[in-house]
């Protein structure tokens, strides 16, 4: 019987091509630096990294997690099978039996991956992709077909030879597409780099519940040899998993749909983003790219080479600039993909190497190097909003229990409320509490996320080394982005200032001191309340129920937006986002104002100075924009005298 | 990041800390009325500053050290006693506790008090020479007088230090008894306490080292001086560098306030607290002539009303800190909604002086625009909060300050609210009064309560004559009429009113008619409306002779008023005749002729004229109150009980739907003031 020499050829010939673009595709991504990764211990955690954490992130779509455990869950199973069965000729009916069942599985799923497929969301890439479920139904009906002479149901050489003929080619087809595919960029390329991505993940931490949000600091070097490039310019500078991660898009389009700089129509796109990092560093053009393009950026003029820089001809700065680094994308990528990353690694290099940090970026930095704030006040203003505080400074008392970390909002009327409001509530409470003063620097995020490192740890460190001649048990900021660069990102430069120190978010603060019933507090009675999560509290570190119990404390039922928790939509704010000013056909603030409106709240609870300022700036009428401590505040039971 | 950021900038006056650079300056509130003792009242004013967000409070405008310098007459605080200090104590904590700083000024008011009250003294002052303004006879002062009240002096300042006061302030100005022995127009003494410029300043410097040597280097002493007394025998500005800089070189003076003028005659006070016909800040640079020869902070007040301006002045650096007193008297909360971004809602002083010149009366002072101002004890409150209740439908007709104060306060509790005027512009009788030359700021009482009404989203109706109908259409929960008067020229038929022999004020400012060439205006009212009257015809070209029945024109109108009243009218030769009364009215030719009877002799007189204007007040517009007075619920009455006691209307405990609750306010009822309609507005709103 010819199908009897012909599917074992196919499936070799096929899966030693397999092999050749495998190992093809390895060497494009070893042409990234080089980054220690734990081989082994990746391989072995990766099966559990992929049941546990990435199915925790497909789950959030039931239907496509069913699907894709049916698909895939079948496929691999079906494969392994189809090895014992068809190429080496194992004849058990058992391992028949089970090898039908497998595809039946797949086949299923299968089925409503083509129900998708039949008028799929803008969010999914087409193209090749449309084929996908086509040749996922046609692998598992012909090794159906092909297997059932060995579970015994139908006799050898049943169907002749046209039956033989387009079985072969139905073979051919589908184990096109899932083998030799898989290595060659094809859809199924998924499977093979996302495998290996869940085992050389950058971010290993990530995994089993853990949280790394931190960005990698930039290595400058001992200061004498100087390094080639900072930042990421072409392809090639970026580590070797970074590009591995880039390989494992399944184009979904998650990212796409939670981006807040896509949806207001800057021109950016994670998932086109990863998809040109792809072209990027295997060469080529994007005319074969077939999702949303970046908005108001025309498809197939983007070109890239391993080694071209990137912004020359592949990325226009503008998309690396639109982002607000609010993590949306790598909160839903599926994949586990690292968009932030990618997209400050590359800023990095336009802002340190080529000093070309659009609009008011530039002038920012400036002002952060000369007065260590990013609007250039005097530095010796920085306490005045506390005049009349009575706040003991650390300088004076040299100890505390609480350190109140007050960040740039000093300069701020705006948010001066809201840190006038964490005093007094602290005062209440009659917490040990001491300021730094005039001895406290900028926290460096937004230098950092404009991609000045440099400057970025040059505040760091000279805040540590102020930090680390105080004693103090807590650490508490009422801004999101202190707290997360204190908590996240200063651990990685070898100071011990933060050692044994709790670092705190005044919301996770606060909630400590009602719960110990150290606020007395009247019920809230104004209107509907609903509550933004702002993303370097929410995404970046995790603390969704502290506010909303905060809330709760007040006999506040809060009114919940559909983008809320790991959902919640950015305000704008972050990243730099305002100062870079990249232009889209609406603001980002306005469409999460418009969230908020859509609860019918007549306020919105916020954690985040920024989203104050962002969520304030939308024209009125609208709801009223207060911060948590506000709220409380207000709601504080005063001794009388 | 805001414009503003220089008025925030933290400066120390000695040790303290003053968390901007607003002040609140010394005032007499005329409230300490309990002995001179700080009442309740007098500490929620303060306090209301202080929470409102001012720096330093300077409180007790001259208040005594002494039993002999009378404080009965304006009320003053009395440091003359160990009983004040637990007051104080109130006061302290209620301004520290919002983060304000708080001072006392105190003085000894040598000869510038009256005696014929209270301890029946013999008043002071270096030579006994008289004090025109209080019509104040006093004797020449003695030695040992001289050095009892230098200790009166200290123990006074302690008393403030032990009530946990911030400091006080030695008051040398407006002629009390330190600048008494300065200027040399009131001190002709030749012994060792006068003659010389050293024997001048002796006075005040012992009062200067006792007070400091009780305090101690840390405690604030600041002292008020005056920048020029603009009298050719006074101090002038030269001559009060040198003072300034002989007292700033001994280090015990922690800060100076400087003001503009001194304040022996009417004319000269009116300079101190410049009403709406002086330009901004017409003496900063006296009091910047100071600064630049001190060491020390320098405070100035005197006109600075809005935030920008106050702001330039700082930022160019001519004193330390602005004064914006009767700013704070307009809005205590000017700091705060300055932070929250809400310039446009402060409500500014207007310069209407209503609170300087009641206290010159001797009555507490009062904000004409602001009912709540010195009111926060009673309950009055500053921000009006939504309520909680039911949401009524509100019509308020006229558009006055009263019924737009009272369509404010409703919309502000959260209620729908439509207004309807039968003008084409809101104002009622400001509008008018804006009118007259030097009197157009009294219109920003009605910009700021226009803005507020259309940032609530009053429903405002123009150029509508409201009807019975057209009300019991609306359907309203509430009516509240302010429809006001209309002049009242048919009192006397023998005016000829009815033939159109004479015409009103209202005639004449509005532009109405035309203004003859040769006017009598005839008076009886005697405040603001004939006065102005009189200066716009005369500043048109009319020849005017303004008459009245009264004891003088404009004798109802305050202290720092009538003066730049008179500047004008004097200029401009407007003739002023007391004492007659218009008889009759009758037609000669193309000439009116009044006959005018003097009061005392009933002797008449004639004037042959071509126009001839009446001010004799108002009846109220009341024919739509009566026409739907019965079918309201409450009658249309008020209840004075729940009124002054500022508790709510007991109508409004009844179900909404009951039926139409009806009040009227303002001249609808009988003729008052902007001050009475405004706050009969709040008191009767608040609780909507």
């Amino acid at each position: 019987m010819m199908l009897d020499w012909l599917v074992p050829t196919l499936i070799s010939v096929l899966l030693v091509l397999a092999g050749i673009g495998a190992v093809r595709r390895m060497n494009m991504w070893r042409a990234g630096q080089a980054e220690k990764v734990d081989m082994l211990a990746g391989l072995l955690a990766m099966p559990k990294r992929y049941l546990h954490d990435l199915h925790h992130v497909v789950d959030r779509d039931k239907y496509i997690s069913r699907t894709h455990v049916a698909t895939g869950g079948g496929f691999v199973l079906a494969m392994v099978l189809v090895v014992f069965v068809h190429l080496f000729g194992v004849d058990s009916k058992i391992l028949a039996w089970a090898l039908l069942a497998a595809l039946v599985m797949m086949f299923c799923g299968a089925l409503f991956v083509y129900k998708r497929r039949i008028n799929p969301p803008s969010r999914l890439s087409k193209g090749p992709w449309m084929r996908l479920p086509k040749s996922l139904l046609t692998f598992s009906i012909t090794f159906f077909v092909l297997t059932l002479p060995a579970a015994g149901v139908l006799p050898e050489g049943f169907g002749g030879w046209l039956l033989t003929l387009v079985l072969s080619v139905l073979i051919l087809m589908s184990l096109s597409e899932m083998l030799f595919g898989m290595t060659w960029g094809g859809p199924m390329k998924h499977a093979f780099a996302g495998a290996l991505h869940l085992a050389f993940h950058r971010r290993p931490e990530r995994f089993g519940g853990g949280r790394s949000t931190g960005l990698k600091p930039v290595d400058f070097g001992d200061g004498v040899s100087v390094k080639e490039v900072l930042g990421v310019a072409k392809p090639t500078d970026f580590k070797w998993n970074q590009l591995l991660g880039f390989d494992a898009c399944v184009q979904c389009g998650r990212c796409e749909a939670v981006c807040p700089a896509f949806a207001a129509g800057q021109p950016l796109n994670p998932k086109k983003l990863i998809q040109d990092m792809v072209v990027g560093f295997a060469g080529g053009t994007d005319e074969n790219y077939a999702g949303s393009p970046y908005p108001g950026i025309d498809l197939g003029h983007a070109k890239g080479a391993p080694n071209q820089i990137i912004t020359d001809g592949l990325i226009h700065p503008d998309t690396l600039w639109s982002c607000t680094t609010c993590r949306a994308c790598v909160e839903e990528c599926p994949m586990m993909i690292e968009h932030v990353d990618a997209i400050v690694d590359m800023r990095r290099f336009l802002t340190l190497e080529k000093g070309s940090t659009p609009n008011k970026g530039a002038q920012v930095l400036e002002n952060i190097i000369a007065t260590d704030n990013p609007n250039g006040y005097a530095p010796a203003s920085r306490t005045h909003w506390a005049a009349d505080q009575n706040l003991p400074v650390m300088k004076d008392v040299k100890q505390a229990d609480v350190l109140f970390w007050v960040s740039d909002g000093a300069f701020d009327m705006r948010s001066q409320r809201i840190l006038r409001a964490f005093v007094k509530l602290m005062k209440a409470a009659n917490v040990d509490v001491a300021i730094l003063g005039d001895e406290e620097l900028d926290s460096g995020d937004v230098a950092r996320r404009l991609g000045d490192d440099a400057t970025f740890q040059s505040l760091a460190k000279r805040n540590l080394a102020t930090l680390s001649t105080y004693q103090f048990n807590k650490i508490v900021t009422t801004d999101p982005h202190a707290f997360h660069c204190l908590k996240n990102e200063y651990g990685d430069f070898g100071s011990d200032a933060l050692q044994n120190v709790e670092v705190l978010h005044h919301t996770t603060f606060l909630n400590r001191l009602v719960k110990d019933g150290l606020l007395q507090l009247e019920p809230f009675k104004g209107g509907k309340v609903t509550y933004h999560d702002p993303c370097y509290l929410g995404r970046y570190n995790g603390e969704y129920e502290a506010p909303r119990e905060l809330l709760a404390s007040l006999g506040i039922d809060v009114a919940e937006m559909e983008r809320s928790k790991f959902r919640s939509r950015c305000c704008g704010g972050g990243g730099g986002a305002p100062i870079t000013d990249i232009p889209g056909e609406r603001r980002i603030a306005d469409m999460r104002m418009e969230d908020v409106v859509s609860t019918g709240a007549s306020m919105v609870a916020v954690g985040c100075q920024q989203c104050t300022a962002m969520l304030e700036g939308v024209v009125e009428p609208r709801p009223v924009v207060k911060d948590i401590a506000e709220i409380l505040a207000g709601q504080l039971i005063e001794e009388t005298h | 990041m805001s414009q503003y950021d220089a008025l925030f900038e933290p400066l120390n006056i000695n040790k303290l800390t003053i968390r901007n650079r607003i002040v609140s300056t010394a005032h007499a509130e005329v409230y300490a009325t309990d002995g001179g003792m700080t009442t309740d009242r007098y500490v929620k004013y303060y306090e209301e500053k202080a929470k409102g967000g001012c720096g330093l409070c300077i409180c007790g405008g001259s208040s005594v050290v002494s039993i002999d310098s009378p404080q009965s007459w304006w009320s003053s605080v009395n440091l003359s006693t160990d009983r004040i200090i637990p007051h104080f104590q109130n006061l302290a904590d209620a301004v520290h506790k919002h983060g304000g700083k708080i001072m006392i000024q105190i003085t000894h008011m040598g000869r510038r008090s009256r005696w014929d009250g209270e301890n029946w003294p013999n008043l002071m002052s270096p030579s006994g020479i008289r004090e025109p303004v209080h019509r104040a006879t006093c004797k020449t002062i003695e030695v040992e007088e001289m050095w009892r009240i230098i200790g009166d002096f200290a123990q006074a300042a302690r008393r403030a230090k032990e009530g946990g006061l911030d400091g006080v302030e030695l008051s040398a100005v407006h002629q009390h008894l330190i600048d008494q022995f300065w200027s040399p127009r009131v001190n002709k003494r030749t012994d060792e306490w006068g003659g010389t410029f050293e024997g001048r300043m002796k006075f005040g410097m012992e009062v200067l080292k006792a007070v400091r040597a009780e305090v101690g280097p840390d405690f604030v002493v600041g002292m008020r001086i005056t920048g020029d007394e603009f009298h050719p025998d006074g101090l002038g500005h030269e001559e009060m560098k040198k003072i300034a800089q002989y007292y700033d070189a001994t280090g015990m003076v922690d800060y100076f306030g400087v003001v503009g003028s001194g304040c022996d005659t009417h004319n000269t006070l009116a300079n101190v607290i410049p009403n709406m016909s002086y330009p901004p800040e017409p003496f900063l640079y006296l009091a910047a002539g100071i600064k630049a020869v001190v060491n020390v902070p320098v405070i100035h007040a005197q006109n600075i009303k809005d935030p920008n301006q106050a702001k330039r002045i700082i930022e160019a650096g001519y004193v330390d800190f602005v004064g914006m007193t009767r700013a704070h008297i307009a809005d205590p909360h000017f700091i705060a909604k300055i932070k929250m971004d809400q310039v446009d809602q402060i409500r500014q002083c207007v310069g209407a002086n209503y609170c300087i010149d009641r206290q010159y009366q001797g009555l507490d002072v009062l904000c004409i625009q602001n009912a709540a101002t010195s009111r926060e004890y009673m309950g009055l409150p500053h921000i009006i909060e939504k309520t909680t209740g039911v949401i009524r439908n509100v019509v308020v007709v006229g558009g006055g300050p009263g019924g737009l104060e009272a369509a404010r306060v409703a919309a502000e509790r959260g209620h729908k609210v439509t207004l309807i005027d039968r003008a084409d512009e809101l104002g009622g009788q400001l509008v008018l009064a804006a009118k007259a030359p030097q009197r157009d700021q009294i219109a920003g009482i009605t910009r700021w309560l226009v803005m507020e009404i259309e940032r609530l989203g009053v429903e405002v109706r123009l150029g509508t004559a409201a009807s019975e109908e057209m009300i019991k259409a609306l359907n309203p929960d509430v009516c509240i009429l302010a429809t006001g008067g209309r002049p009242f020229l048919e009192q006397n038929p023998e005016w000829g009113a009815a033939e159109g022999l004479v015409v009103s004020t209202w005639d004449i400012l509005s532009g109405k008619v035309e203004p003859g060439k040769n006017v009598l205006v005839y008076d009886t009212i005697c405040e603001f409306s004939g006065m102005s009257a009189a200066d716009y015809l005369a500043s048109k070209g009319s020849l005017v002779e303004l008459v009245t029945d009264d004891i003088k024109p404009g004798v109802g109108i305050g202290g720092t008023t009538f003066p730049t009243y008179y500047r004008s009218l004097y200029e401009k030769e407007v003739i002023m005749t007391s004492d007659m009364l218009l008889d009759k009215v009758y037609r000669e030719g193309d000439k009116l002729v009044a006959v005018l009877e003097n009061e005392y002799t009933a002797q008449k007189e004639e004037r042959v004229v071509d126009q001839i204007v009446v001010e004799n007040g108002t009846r109220p517009n009341e024919d739509l109150y009566y026409a739907l007075k019965p079918s309201s619920l409450n009658k249309g009455q008020i209840d004075n009980d729940a009124l002054f006691d500022i508790k709510p209307q007991p109508v409004l405990a009844e179900e909404k739907g009951a039926g139409m609750i009806l009040w009227r306010l303002g001249d609808n009822v009988s003729q008052r003031n902007v001050h009475a309609a405004m706050y009969d507005a709040l008191r009767l709103c608040k609780d909507l």
